[in-house]
């Protein structure tokens, strides 16, 4: 398979097949497992990486938008409900999460003829996805948690934007290279 | 590393509940309390909240440390949003504060406003993973997907949650094993990197092999999927759910209190109110 065709998942991504359906399962537990592992940025109080959410840009760009948009949607709310947070007290950051994986889906379709490296590919469409998708948690002036918009930019949307960029920078194309060839030996 | 779901209510009253109320309580209570900013009501609010967690029976032992988690993080989000709108609390103008004293260097003014602020976060956030708590501690693992099911998700989407359920324990599972397995190798992953470039390339030696292995491993699943005509038509569940009628009357109630609460809200009452023991003579 050439480097710019697109990958069966990408051809209809529409489709809901088993595979979707697992796919869609597998990166949402993973997320969820893989989330309790972060760390505080060196030099900050608070802010800190979740490595993990790389599987979100990941599965929706080698699987498609809608295995994207779950393993965001379900992968970080039962991350949350895990770590005791609860499912949806940060509904709207579940829903940032699901966006961005749908995003990076439709732009590696989108963006599939313009940029035929994958791995520089999947870098730009996870952080164009990243800087779209997570605008949804600046509803956190509606829900109380930020007092007002510089606050909820400040300590979420920011924070969250190069912080998520950058897992997704390092470690989805890694995702990609390593994915790519088992994906052509499987015939997939 | 506990990281699957324990069933933690077993036999508990809210456990016996069937599983969609467990869902409907949680959506009515989180966008009910969201509009409060009222001591008061939330003070309300926040009883019925431990009421219902009582319910459940959770062994405080148990999840100590997630509730630590809760408070360490509520904490961090009053502080942030203390220190950097400088003061200025649910809109109100810095010249209508009560100042008790200002912070040294920020010139931060902490008011009678700004704490009572800072106890509404709290009692909001109380009160949301109170009721949080018993879906992942008191309903079945296998009631996940009936439960999104009946309440109108696809079944597609329904049986996709019951899966993502199912895999947690075993792919926790994988991820001991490979950090065992790469620990074999020399491979530490707590070990700090350089920077946070340096502590994202440690984790590599994690990430890939039990995602690639999850992925590989996902055919099996896949193809029985496949075999038993899986997407073909509708599905059944073998798992019958039925309200009772302290279901209903649970549900009511909870209706009733986003009903109420919203009309509230709308009608102005639901605004921060600051305890008149906490403004300075």
């Amino acid at each position: 398979m050439s480097a710019t065709t697109l990958t069966p998942e990408q051809a209809n991504p529409w489709e809901v097949t088993a595979r979707t359906i697992v796919y869609s399962a597998i990166g949402a537990a993973l997320y969820a497992v893989a989330a309790q592992f972060s760390f505080i940025m060196p030099g900050t109080s608070s802010v800190s990486l979740r490595p993990a959410f790389a599987l979100v840009t990941f599965f929706g760009f080698a699987f498609g938008p809608i295995p994207g948009f779950f393993t965001g949607l379900v992968g970080n709310a039962i991350a949350d409900q895990l770590s005791g947070w609860g499912l949806l007290t940060s509904w709207n950051w579940s829903i940032a999460n699901g966006v961005v994986g749908f995003l990076t889906g439709l732009l590696a379709i989108w963006l599939a003829r313009s940029i035929p490296n994958r791995a520089v590919l999947a870098g730009v469409a996870s952080v164009v996805a990243i800087v779209i998708g997570f605008v949804i948690v600046l509803s956190d002036v509606w829900l109380g948690t930020a007092e007002n918009f510089g606050a909820a930019f400040t300590t979420g949307y920011f924070p969250a934007v190069w912080t998520d960029a950058l897992v997704a920078v390092i470690l989805t194309p890694i995702l990609v290279l390593a994915w790519d060839p088992i994906r052509d030996a499987m015939g997939r | 590393m506990n990281i699957a779901p324990r069933y933690l209510g077993r036999g508990s009253w809210l456990a016996r509940r069937d599983p969609r109320l467990l869902l409907l309580v949680v959506a009515l209570f989180v966008f009910a309390i969201v509009q409060v900013w009222d001591v008061r009501l939330l003070l309300a609010l926040d009883v019925i909240a431990a009421a219902y967690y009582r319910s459940a029976r959770i062994p405080f032992g148990q999840v100590r440390l997630l509730w630590a988690y809760i408070a360490f993080f509520v904490t961090v989000v009053v502080f942030a949003n203390t220190l950097l709108t400088a003061g200025e609390v649910r809109a109100i103008n810095e010249a209508h504060l009560h100042v008790f004293f200002r912070l040294p260097l920020l010139g931060t003014p902490i008011s009678a406003e700004s704490v009572t602020y800072a106890i509404a976060q709290y009692m909001r956030f109380g009160a949301m993973a109170a009721v949080g708590f018993p879906i992942a501690f008191a309903i079945a693992p296998g009631d996940i997907g009936p439960a999104f099911a009946r309440l109108g998700v696809p079944y597609k989407f329904a049986y996709a949650l019951e899966l993502t359920f199912r895999f947690i324990p075993s792919l926790a599972a994988d991820m001991r094993t490979t950090i065992d397995a790469q620990r074999i190798r020399g491979y530490e992953w707590e070990k700090i990197g350089r920077g946070p470039v340096g502590r994202l390339r440690r984790t590599v030696p994690l990430l890939v092999p039990v995602t690639i292995n999850a992925i590989v491993g996902a055919e099996d699943t896949i193809d029985a999927m496949d075999l038993r005509g899986f997407g073909t038509g509708p599905r059944t569940w073998l798992r019958g759910l039925a309200f009772d009628a302290a279901d209903w009357l649970t549900l009511a109630g909870f209706l009733l209190i986003f009903a109420v609460v919203t009309w509230l809200s709308f009608s102005g009452l639901t605004r921060l109110w600051v305890p008149p023991f906490l403004i300075p003579a």
